[in-house]
């Protein structure tokens, strides 16, 4: 491999990691801002309000990166949550099922809700939109009939039978709120990270949705990798709704729609890229936050929750600038110029003569370090000029066509 | 004989480190068919693509009506009464036939503002009447068969007031019937007096339907001739004429004894793959040649079961059953595809991602990936096959064309795959790495694997295997031991049509 390919390789590679540090760096941004200019901001409260309201999102925001990492999209994540939450709700309150056993009754259909997505996308090969599309629907119409379009209310703090509220939010006796969900939500964005990075369905994941084609032809079993990101989709959808009841308390049914698009834009945010093969956990973690500290802040500033989804409107789009502009960088070609490859030939000789004076002896590597001085003078100087003989040759192109055009009209 | 509509003069055009044609000549008169022919790769679409202004030649002149000529691309060629009527047909499905002949200068009515298609379909049927092609206008373009839709497209191209008809591989899809409809169809347009270039690969049509030939041969204009006076042998020996700079293989390494490793009969899968049967033994390259469209790729698809296909398929004396790559990768073979991007790579992803890729399994059971064993692996082999690369977790898009084709060879060799089927190992890829990947080859059927070579250039063919195998449409049409195997010969199996 020669030098110029090396460095030029090099130098995509800073862009792209330059790049990959804009997330985190917005987010701190973003809540540096608001701590200086919003009221009341910069406290305690706000820190755990910021960490309460991001719970849900932040579990189907995770489960929808793996879908997404696959080439494909969950837009039934959001509904699946609350229909799950609501049917466990009423598992608890009009069937008398214990706590625990609602609870798991809510990962259960969740997750059955994942295995329904990915056996219609793997399986039946239709199209993911078109088959979330018609779950989201589904499963805001099941949690609906369940519930009897009633609302369910879980049991409120102290209550008999709120001990999992305590998994997301842990009171003190001096009614000091500790956010235990951020501790729950960080250890699943942790174990997601380890499965998408360490284990070989993480790999097989990243393969199907990189080139699906190609996985299948080096004898990658697609159809159960695609299959297994709508069923963990499913599965954190459901652990987000039992953070959204221990936090919120009252489930409403037909609730949920839309939850689904602001775990996407936390994932596309965060540099997850919707036509698959790249993305992670952390950006999408980075992404969930950001919505989170614009939907504490702004009120801090007295502006509503309008301007809320207006300005995760423009973040959402300039995130999806930059990826573009980052693959385009990434990908660029290079055209050389005669003077280039001018350099990029001669630098092959310099690095042969640097060979040479590794293992010559004491005096002749004297003669040789002179020679390679002399060889990289004259390289300099030579496309010096060359250089500016290319550049008055362009601009006496330039100058010809002008008149060209000007004797043609 | 007439007077020439159009004749281009030392046309010559670079593409980067290839220099596709070399100062060609060529010239067509009114009312004349003219064959274009040549080998694959021989410059026959660059020289259309030249005509039509897809891309700029770099010198040479075309003179068209008298006048220089020079498009800006396809649409001012048409326009000045120069069309191309693809292979690939390039059909709006859902609209009807009027539609689809008058996209983008329908009939209206009320000054312009509503679409008249009443007056279209009438149009249109004036048209096929003045052709003789018997097609219902208001049909859609998904319902007709190849050859209507061919027809269609040649009758779009008549009503632009057509001087020149370029027709690229025109029967390749056609039923025998339909071949026939074609040629009159053509003899009328002929007739009017609009001359025609004729690309096809079938060497008995052209005799029938073309009034000259015109061969070239490496981007190198060879020559033209009258058709009546060329016999079939003659036009072989001008396509394949060429200097040959590496020699041949002489003799076959394969021991008189190797085993039957794979053994493939009457593989079936649509059109392009007929009853085709053939084994491969242990330590054998057999190399695969034939045209383009002959099925090749097909074949070694349907094998790989990366299409649906029947047949029986014995490896190493069992008999096996493959449905879906996946088995295929279990018994042992790898399949490098031609289109490495396509099929081939995770182009995203790093080298070492994609070399591991099908062996993961073997390299680290459990659940959990264990980096530093894959790493050695991926080392050890970016070594082994000197792919240049600054580290293994390099994204291999950002590989040359040579090192990313080592990148999926290293794939199987890590997977250990005792069969390897190679299509079109070096297409795309400079001097230096194809000489690389033939010492390659050469390496590994030595260690006792078996390899099966797709190539469209017959050099390679004859240079790499020790038997020969010819496709031509879909069939068989014979084998050939390297010791008597002559590009003449090849090449007449190539164009036999079973």
């Amino acid at each position: 491999m020669d030098t110029t390919e090396r460095l030029e390789l090099k130098e995509k590679g800073r862009v792209v990691n330059m790049s990959k540090l804009l997330a985190p760096l917005a987010l701190v941004i973003v809540y540096a801002f608001f701590a200086i200019f919003g009221r009341n901001f910069f406290s305690y409260t706000t820190l755990v309000n910021i960490l309460d309201s991001s719970y849900y999102i932040g579990f189907i925001a995770i489960g929808v990166t793996f879908v997404i990492i696959t080439g494909g999209i969950d837009l039934s994540c959001g509904t699946v949550m609350m229909a799950s939450t609501i049917i466990g709700g009423t598992a608890f309150k009009t069937w008398g099922w214990p706590m625990w056993l609602a609870l798991l009754l809510v990962l259960l259909v969740s997750t059955a809700f994942g295995f329904f997505n990915g056996f219609m996308v793997s399986h039946l090969s239709l199209p993911p939109f078109i088959a979330t599309l018609g779950t989201m629907m589904i499963s805001l119409g099941i949690g609906s009939i369940v519930s009897n379009v009633r609302s369910v209310a879980f049991p409120a703090r102290g209550a008999p039978d709120s001990w999992f509220k305590s998994l997301f939010k842990y009171n003190t006796a001096g009614n000091f709120s500790i956010p235990t969900g951020a501790i729950v939500l960080f250890g699943t964005a942790f174990i997601a990270f380890l499965i998408l990075t360490r284990t070989k369905m993480g790999r097989y994941i990243f393969a199907v949705g990189s080139n699906k084609e190609a996985a299948r032809l080096s004898g990658v079993n697609v159809t159960r990798w695609e299959m297994s990101a709508y069923v963990i989709s499913g599965l954190l959808a459901g652990v987000g709704g039992i953070g959204f009841a221990a936090v919120y308390t009252t489930v409403m049914p037909a609730q949920g729609q839309g939850f689904e698009l602001y775990a996407i834009a936390g994932a596309v945010i965060g540099g997850t890229s919707l036509s698959g093969g790249a993305g992670s956990v952390l950006g999408t973690m980075i992404g969930v936050y950001i919505m989170s500290v614009l939907r504490t802040g702004l009120p801090s500033m007295n502006l509503q929750s309008q301007y809320q989804t207006f300005f995760t409107g423009v973040v959402v789009l300039g995130a999806v600038l930059l990826d573009i502009y980052r693959n385009k960088k990434a990908t660029e070609i290079k055209i050389l110029a005669p003077s280039d490859q001018y350099r990029i030939d001669k630098q092959l000789e310099v690095e042969a003569l640097r060979g040479q004076i590794n293992v010559a002896s004491a005096t002749k590597k004297r003669a040789l370090r002179e020679e390679l001085k002399v060889l990289q003078a004259e390289i300099r100087k030579n496309y010096q000029e060359m250089k500016r003989a290319e550049k008055a040759q362009a601009e006496a192109l330039e100058r010809e066509e002008k008149e060209f055009e000007k004797r043609e009209n | 004989m007439s007077e020439v509509v159009l004749s281009m003069k030392g046309i010559d055009k670079r593409f980067a480190g290839v220099h596709a044609l070399k100062g060609v000549d060529f010239d067509l008169y009114y009312g004349e068919i003219h064959a274009l022919v040549g080998e694959n790769g021989a410059g026959k679409s660059t020289l259309m693509k030249a005509l039509t202004g897809i891309f700029p030649k770099d010198s040479g002149e075309i003179n068209y009506l008298g006048k220089l000529f020079n498009p800006q691309g396809p649409k001012e060629a048409l326009d000045a009464g120069i069309a191309i009527v693809h292979q690939e047909l390039n059909m709006m499905e859902h609209l009807t036939v009027a539609q689809n002949l008058f996209i983008g200068r329908e009939s209206t009515k009320h000054n312009k503002w509503i679409l008249d298609e009443k007056a279209q379909n009438r149009r249109a049927l004036e048209l096929f009447a003045k052709l003789n092609m018997n097609i219902e206008p208001t049909e859609l373009v998904r319902n007709l068969t190849v050859g209507k839709q061919q027809m269609v497209e040649i009758a779009k191209a008549v009503s632009h007031n057509l001087k020149v008809l370029v027709l690229d591989e025109p029967t390749a899809a056609l039923t025998d019937r339909e071949i026939e409809d074609l040629f009159a169809i053509m003899r009328d347009l002929a007739a009017q007096g609009v001359g025609m270039i004729y690309i096809s690969h079938r060497l008995d049509e052209i005799g029938v339907i073309t009034d000259r030939v015109t061969v070239l041969r490496d981007g190198e204009y060879v020559g033209t001739k009258a058709t009546k006076d060329l016999s079939k042998e003659e036009m072989i020996n001008m396509m394949v004429g060429r200097v040959i700079y590496e020699k041949p293989k002489e003799k076959s390494t394969v021991d008189e004894d190797a085993p039957v490793v794979l053994k493939v009969e009457n593989l079936n899968a649509g059109r392009l793959v007929q009853n085709v049967s053939f084994e491969l033994r242990k330590g054998e390259i057999l190399g695969f040649a034939g045209l383009m469209g002959a099925g090749r790729t097909e074949t070694m698809r349907a094998l790989y079961g990366a299409d649906k296909s029947s047949g029986d398929v014995w490896v190493n004396g069992r008999k096996v059953n493959i449905n879906e790559p996946l088995d295929a990768v279990k018994v042992g073979i790898g399949y490098l595809s031609e289109d490495r991007k396509r099929f081939g790579l995770a182009v995203n992803l790093s080298v070492e991602e994609n070399v591991v890729m099908p062996s993961l399994e073997e390299l680290t059971p459990g659940a959990f990936i264990h980096r530093k064993n894959l790493d050695k692996v991926a080392e050890t082999f970016v070594d082994k096959l000197s792919i240049r690369t600054p580290s293994i977790d390099q994204i291999v898009n950002n590989l040359s064309g040579g090192n990313q084709q080592k990148v999926v060879i290293a794939k199987w060799l890590i997977k250990n795959s005792s069969i390897l089927i190679f299509d079109e190992p070096t297409r795309g890829i400079d001097v230096g790495a194809k000489s690389e990947i033939y010492h390659l080859m050469n390496e590994l059927v030595a260690e006792g694997k078996s390899i099966i070579m797709i190539s469209s250039e017959l050099n390679e063919v004859l240079r790499m295997s020790d038997r020969v195998a010819v496709m031509c449409e879909g069939k068989l049409t014979g084998f050939l031991d390297i010791e008597d195997a002559t590009q003449e010969k090849v090449m007449h199996l190539a164009t036999l049509r079973m």
